[in-house]
């Protein structure tokens, strides 16, 4: 497979502090990739990196060769990098399907004048049917017409990756999907996640607790205080000596 | 040459003064409420016509008349937070909109009481501090510029050495800890829009026999203000002074050497400057707008 | 067949309001009517989030072009009032680039600045802008027949059907934009600016989109009074009017399409009717504050939360019909 999304030397310094220091690592197509690490390891700012939301200081991130570090969120967005937030962070006075809506905003991109004069009715045809399509997928569709800040927490999340997934994006970026979640609720969502990944979206995915995404994962990437730490299989994770000593480390300086 | 910029310096002064005491209420009142107080301008107005009223027309002494002047602008500031600043403190515009109703009824209490025709008023004193025959400082203007210096130095004692003081400023950085604390927030912000309302008001009397006294004189009060805190950086108190002069020495001088007209321009100019290159203004840190 | 009804009766209210009313009284209707474009242009601005405070001067914006292009060029006068709000949609596109790096307190700040900044000039350069005194003689719209009407523009009943046409069909196109996805796209802007732009919105050339399409529909509200009263000058657009305008979309309410409409409509017919006839000239801004106060302590979500309250009592029992219609 090509190399679809690298991170090259990737370094980010907030005045003195170095929160991510020369990180390196590929994502390959159609994959589910997670990157973890423990508390302030540096992964949501690589994260915000990757998004368009931060500059990096230094290094590049390359989708399929292009470089596209720098951009702004929307533009890294148009290029097929969606991402979705932590928390709920919806559009809460917005109805589900109006939020799913928003999602449609780069496949079926409005015109103002065309909208006036009424020759859209296609696009909005389209854009609809895609925003219950995307909510169908999360099965969300019964609550189209409520208000999303009503939503379940559970719901609300589902929700974010709706407005996510309806852009039909080439890669979605899922940071910290499970938190909040129970054991139910996770189960599900993984259960969508593989279903992504059937449809040939690339999924990166920044979690903090290891186990929720060790069944999940094709690749994982682990960092810690920064730097690339150890990367490979489930199973080969699990078992690096390096990445036992970051996370135990991690939780001696926080016990 | 010289003295012509002595004289213009020694104007700027005076109007440093009472910009600052005017503006230094305003950013007190923002601090620890969140709201803009569009009526601030109209707070001075009321403490010029305070002055018409008891010295012009009743003959009280002036100084008299200065102190209950502002004593009566500091309770219409209480009057404010009580009618309109408490019930719609989670309701920030709607607070700017309150201010605005009740600028529209000073000024039309002004209107009926007064007259819309100005003011002038009988002169305190035509004493004159002569440095050299062409730059002198009229006494009356030293007045103001003593108000400044006595009062903005009595705030900061205040505020930096009292209790009531550090309640003022821990709940203008951050209302909810204050609260945690147990630092009362309707308390505190009855007592910055007390001396926020006062020092307009003091401002506005001391002024009041050297401009003409009218019932719309609080708009280019409040425009010149609003300047002053955003250079100044909103919640900046010092910021607000350091403002205060800068505003009064550039708008003074470019009055005196062009127009008063491009003395606006170039201020206005200046703040969006400001806020263009540094939106938290010159030295602010202004985590409440 | 219902909205037929509706449409046809509203018509023939609308086009007989007029003959009740004093000479006075249709003047104010015909300044009614060009406020309801302006306050429903503002509207759109805040779907965005953001509230300027310079948009009355951006009123003025498209007056004063629309009186320099008639009176400087010679061009006809519909012409120049849609050229009018064009140069204020176009200014607003100018200014959006110091203004967008500020938001919220500063914006609403900056936008003053910018707006006393243009007033100023104004009132400076004589050439081409008069200076404190205006532009005076701007060409009134010429008149012209229709058949069934003869339009006599020094009749106010014959200003007030001219306008309205035009701002009726401006609020068609505005009504459009809201409910267009260019509109949900303002409101995601809003909401949740970083999530709308995570989902490729441009948050920058939507904030400048709203503002441009809010400032040429002010532009043409400002054409439309410029050629009415004749004269323009800078203190038509000061701060006291952009603060009518403030009141009538607060008091009001901005959730709605009609709710700042229904604002200026009722403030406007209780300052310069209601308090008029009761003889309270020196007391009308003192009445009108203390309603603004009233209305924002006990009204907090504005008039039109009481249309709402209304009609969804009237609607409740019977939800089937409100699926039906």
């Amino acid at each position: 497979m090509t190399d679809f999304l690298e991170v090259r030397n990737l370094t980010m310094r907030f005045g003195g502090l170095t929160a991510v220091d020369s990180l390196s690592f590929k994502v390959e197509h159609g994959s589910i990739h997670g990157l973890i690490g423990p508390n302030g390891a540096g992964k949501t700012t690589t994260f915000n990196m990757i998004s368009g939301f931060y500059t990096p200081t230094e290094g590049q991130i390359l989708l399929r060769g292009e470089d596209i570090s720098g951009l702004k969120m929307h533009e890294v967005a148009r290029r097929g990098v969606v991402r979705t937030f932590q928390h709920s962070t919806l559009f809460a006075e917005l109805t589900v399907l109006e939020n799913a809506l928003v999602g449609t905003h780069m496949p079926f991109r409005p015109n103002i004048f065309a909208a006036i004069i009424g020759w859209d009715k296609e696009d909005r045809r389209g854009a609809e049917a895609r925003a219950r399509e995307a909510l169908d997928f999360f099965g969300l569709l019964h609550l189209a017409e409520e208000r999303a800040g009503d939503l379940s927490h559970g719901h609300q999340r589902a929700l974010g990756m709706a407005v996510a997934y309806a852009s039909h994006p080439d890669v979605i970026l899922l940071d910290e999907p499970f938190t909040g979640m129970n054991p139910e609720e996770t189960k599900h969502m993984m259960g969508l996640m593989r279903r992504l990944k059937e449809d040939g979206i690339t999924i990166l995915l920044v979690e903090h607790d290891m186990q929720a995404i060790m069944g999940l994962c094709d690749t994982i990437t682990c960092m810690s205080f920064g730097k690339f730490l150890a990367e490979g299989g489930p199973t080969e994770i699990r078992n690096h000596p390096a990445v036992i000593e970051a996370y135990l480390g991690g939780a001696r300086h926080v016990a | 040459m010289v003295e012509l910029l002595a004289q213009t310096g020694l104007n700027a002064v005076y109007a440093a003064s009472y910009i600052s005491l005017v503006a230094v209420g305003l950013v007190l009142i923002f601090g620890v409420m969140g709201v803009v107080n569009f009526a601030h301008g109209e707070l001075f107005m009321a403490g010029a016509y305070a002055v018409v009223a008891l010295y012009a027309d009743m003959h009280v002494p002036f100084f008299v008349a200065v102190a209950i002047g502002m004593a009566f602008v500091g309770l219409l500031g209480l009057l404010m937070e009580w009618a309109l600043f408490r019930p719609l403190k989670d309701n920030p515009l709607g607070g700017l909109v309150a201010s605005i109703g009740f600028l529209m009824i000073l000024q039309s209490l002004a209107v009926m009481g007064f007259g819309v025709r100005m003011e002038h008023i009988p002169p305190v004193t035509q004493e004159v501090v002569r440095f050299t025959d062409k730059v002198g400082l009229p006494v009356a203007r030293l007045y103001v510029i003593v108000a400044a210096v006595v009062f903005l130095t009595a705030l900061w004692y205040f505020l930096k050495r009292t209790r009531f003081g550090w309640a003022l400023r821990a709940s203008a950085q951050d209302p909810e800890a204050a609260a945690l604390q147990g630092i009362s927030i309707t308390q505190t912000a009855r007592i910055a829009m007390f001396i926020g309302a006062a020092l307009a008001g003091v401002a506005g009397a001391l002024t009041a026999p050297l401009v003409s006294v009218n019932p719309h004189m609080g708009h280019s009060v409040i425009v010149t203000a609003f300047i002053v805190i955003i250079v100044g950086g909103v919640g900046s108190l010092e910021g607000a002074i350091l403002a205060s002069v800068a505003y009064a020495f550039v708008h003074t001088f470019v009055t005196t050497f062009w127009d008063g007209v491009l003395a606006d321009i170039v201020g206005l100019s200046l703040m969006l400057i400001v806020l263009i290159v540094k939106p938290t203004g010159l030295f602010g840190s202004a985590d409440r707008a | 067949m219902r909205n037929l009804l509706i449409f046809v009766l509203g018509s023939v209210a609308l086009i007989a309001l007029p003959y009740g009313l004093s000479f006075s009284q249709q003047e104010i209707l015909v300044f009614l009517v060009i406020n309801i474009l302006l306050v429903t242009s503002y509207r759109l601005m805040t779907l965005t989030g953001e509230w300027s405070l310079g948009h009355v001067v951006i009123m003025g914006v498209g007056a004063y072009a629309s009186a320099l292009y008639t009176k400087e060029l010679g061009i006809y006068v519909p012409v120049s009032m849609i050229l009018g709000g064009v140069t204020a949609a176009l200014l607003a596109v100018l200014l959006s680039f110091p203004l967008f790096r500020m938001k919220g307190f500063y914006f609403l700040i900056g936008s003053f600045a910018a707006g006393e900044i243009i007033r100023l000039i104004w009132k400076r350069f004589r050439e081409p802008f008069g200076g404190v005194r205006g532009i005076s003689g701007i060409d009134p719209m010429p008149d012209f027949s229709i058949g069934i009407y003869q339009f006599d523009f020094f009749e106010p009943v014959s200003y007030y059907y001219f306008a309205g046409v035009i701002v009726i069909a401006s609020l068609w196109v505005l009504w459009r934009i809201e409910k267009s996805p260019v509109g949900l796209t303002f409101h995601a802007v809003h909401w949740q600016d970083k999530l709308a732009q995570a989902s490729g919105v441009n948050l920058r050339a939507y904030r400048t989109l709203a503002f441009a399409i809010a400032s040429g529909f002010a532009g043409l509200a400002g054409a439309l009074q410029a050629h009415y009263v004749g004269t323009v000058n800078p203190n038509s657009f000061d701060i006291e009017v952009m603060v009518f305008v403030l009141t009538w979309a607060i008091v009001g309410g901005t959730a709605t399409f009609y709710g700042p409409i229904l604002g200026c409509i009722v403030l406007t017919v209780l300052n310069e009717i209601v308090l008029r006839e009761m003889g309270l000239e020196q007391a009308r801004p003192l009445i009108y504050g203390a309603i603004m106060i009233l209305s924002i302590l006990f009204l907090p979500d504005g008039l039109e939360s009481l249309v709402q309250k209304v009609t969804r009592r009237r609607s409740a029992p019977k939800p089937e019909e409100k699926a039906a219609t």
